[in-house]
């Protein structure tokens, strides 16, 4: 179950999305999911579907690692999911309910056709968020992605926020990641070996099952911490004082070609979302 | 030349004590060492004996509480010298897992030289010069945590090499990997050596110290003996009373001569050493 993690795993290869600035992708992985907000329309949700399949075709990632990224989110799908389909009412109170049950006197549970698709409209805006991020994940090295980060808050060193430091510590995360993974499965392991039950008994049973995994990970964490400060002090770190870089980050035709087509389609997906609440006229839009 | 002095060094770590109060717990003790630019030098002991406090000592990661630690001439208890003593003193450390600080192998190695400042252009050449040195040229883009042990600790070398250091320290670099990974890792140290690189070995692996160009041996915080390997393994009652072996081949070869067989008692090679004692049943 925790190796389905592959947020923050980089998988390489060499293609187009690669090969962009971690700049680029960045702001446009944010326009997209600013905009997966603004689709109202499952036809423009077939957009963005296009969209993104071609997005991962290009990027040359399989799409099984794209989508085994939704499995992390499985349980927040559902719950909010079946939160939409019972709590949404109908568009007037005309509106007879698909499904109705009434287990008791004063209480009922309906189902209408709008809890039907505002349920399915926020399932698939919460993957293609999920999706999206994870295809920037996917293709960019945690480091380009801290640089990326480092060189797009540059602004905010006027106002004295510790930019280095704040990038160096995503960058850390980022790559400490699998080994607390590998940590806290063979933990999960050594402590099933001695007898330990995760599966059984209440949800406090449970919850308290997981002290005697969470503790040895925290001791672990902290010793680790402290072998990499050192391990980071004997390497002469001393925090972002005349620190170089060896990455280079150049734009090429490669982000002005991926912008262009980013800003276009969202461009028309901010414009159809106007239009539809202006005129409420286009009637497709709100299918 | 001498490149490391340690000088009548002490340090003492923070302990609780069974009722709360704080007491210490040695460290190191009165040790007093010296290396010589271009060695190859062994530290063996036991778990505790103060081996891995002496490293951190060497490059100003702990400062010694009495006596002076120098290093080409700089003082670690000067605050100013630390980084110029941090640049002559590579040092590589025990889980691989957790000296590195990127997830590609190429970033990792860059990461000392950037921390001095150097050019964007030089850094890539010294990390393509630090990885083609420990052999691992082809894992440049490669990404650290799908490496062996072995791998992942000659990448670390390689983040060491990078920075251009005088002395090499490995503190129990070889510990954590499995026999394939320790040999490849001191096949490193060795080439390294031979290129000029002051080397010091911290291991707890007896086998190890056979190449070596001297010993020293710790217990308790002290450095009790400093010698060639030979003297070292032919010391028995020392080795006896800090707990350590020599060596099973060099054991083996030291028993038979004594028994009266005629082979060589410094013998190392365990090939030779059993063609030599078929030679002798034969006689």
């Amino acid at each position: 179950m925790l190796r389905d993690v592959t947020f923050g795993q980089y998988y390489p290869a060499d293609s187009f999305v690669h090969k962009m600035d971690a700049r680029i992708k960045l702001v446009l992985t944010l326009l997209y999911m600013v905009g997966i907000f603004f689709v109202q329309s499952f036809v423009v949700f077939g957009f963005v579907t296009v969209l993104l399949l071609a997005v991962v075709l290009v990027s040359r990632v399989p799409l099984r690692s794209v989508l085994r990224s939704v499995r992390g989110i499985v349980v927040l799908l559902v719950f909010t999911a079946i939160l939409n389909l019972f709590f949404t009412k109908g568009a007037d109170a005309s509106e007879q309910p698909l499904w109705a049950w009434s287990p008791w006197n004063g209480f009922t549970i309906e189902i209408y056709v709008n809890g039907l698709k505002s349920a399915a409209k926020i399932f698939l805006r919460l993957v293609y968020l999920v999706v999206g991020s994870c295809i920037l994940t996917l293709t960019t090295t945690p480091v380009d992605l801290t640089h990326a980060v480092e060189s797009l808050l540059k602004p905010l060193r006027v106002v004295k926020f510790p930019v280095h430091e704040f990038a160096l510590i995503m960058s850390l995360t980022l790559s400490f990641i699998p080994s607390l993974i590998e940590e806290t499965d063979r933990i999960i392991r050594a402590q099933k070996a001695r007898g330990a039950d995760f599966d059984t008994g209440g949800l406090v049973k449970r919850a308290k099952a997981f002290v005697p995994i969470l503790i040895p990970l925290l001791v672990g964490g902290f010793r680790r911490a402290e072998e990499l400060a050192n391990a980071m002090n004997s390497r002469c770190y001393e925090g972002a004082t005349k620190r170089t870089c060896m990455r280079v980050m150049k734009l090429s035709w490669r982000d002005l070609v991926a912008s262009l087509v980013m800003v276009i389609f969202f461009t028309g997906v901010f414009l159809l979302y106007g239009m539809s609440s202006k005129w409420g006229g286009i009637v497709w839009l709100y299918y | 030349m001498e490149i490391i002095r340690l000088d009548n060094v002490s340090y003492y770590y923070k302990a609780y004590n069974d009722d709360g109060t704080v007491g210490s717990a040695v460290g190191v003790e009165g040790v007093t060492l010296s290396v010589e630019e271009g060695d190859f030098v062994a530290l063996v002991g036991h778990n505790g004996c103060g081996k891995s406090t002496l490293a951190k000592l060497l490059n100003g990661l702990l400062l010694p509480q009495s006596g002076v630690v120098t290093v080409n001439g700089l003082k670690t208890s000067e605050k100013e010298n630390i980084f110029e003593i941090r640049k002559n003193v590579g040092m590589v450390f025990q889980n691989p897992d957790n000296q590195m600080v990127a997830s590609i192998v190429e970033e990792d190695v860059a990461f000392g030289p950037e921390n001095l400042g150097v050019p964007q252009k030089e850094i890539a050449e010294r990390v393509y010069d630090a990885l083609e040195q420990v052999g691992m040229s082809d894992y440049a883009k490669s990404s650290p945590h799908r490496l062996s042990g072995g791998q992942k600790q000659r990448i670390a070398i390689a983040g060491a090499l990078a920075i251009r250091p005088k002395v090499l320290v490995l503190d129990e670099s070889t510990a954590m990997l499995d026999p394939l990974g320790r040999k490849e890792v001191l096949e490193v140290a060795h080439k390294l050596n031979a290129q000029g690189m002051t080397v010091v070995l911290i291991t707890h692996f007896m086998e190890e110290v056979l190449d070596c160009d001297s010993v020293v041996v710790m217990n308790g915080g002290h450095v009790v003996s400093v010698g060639t390997p030979n003297e070292i393994f032919d010391n028995r009652s020392l080795l006896d009373e800090v707990g350590l072996r020599a060596p099973r081949t060099v054991e083996l070869a030291q028993k038979l001569s004594e028994a009266g067989f005629d082979v060589n008692a410094r013998e190392r090679d365990a090939r030779k050493l059993g063609g030599d004692v078929c030679l002798n049943l034969k006689k």
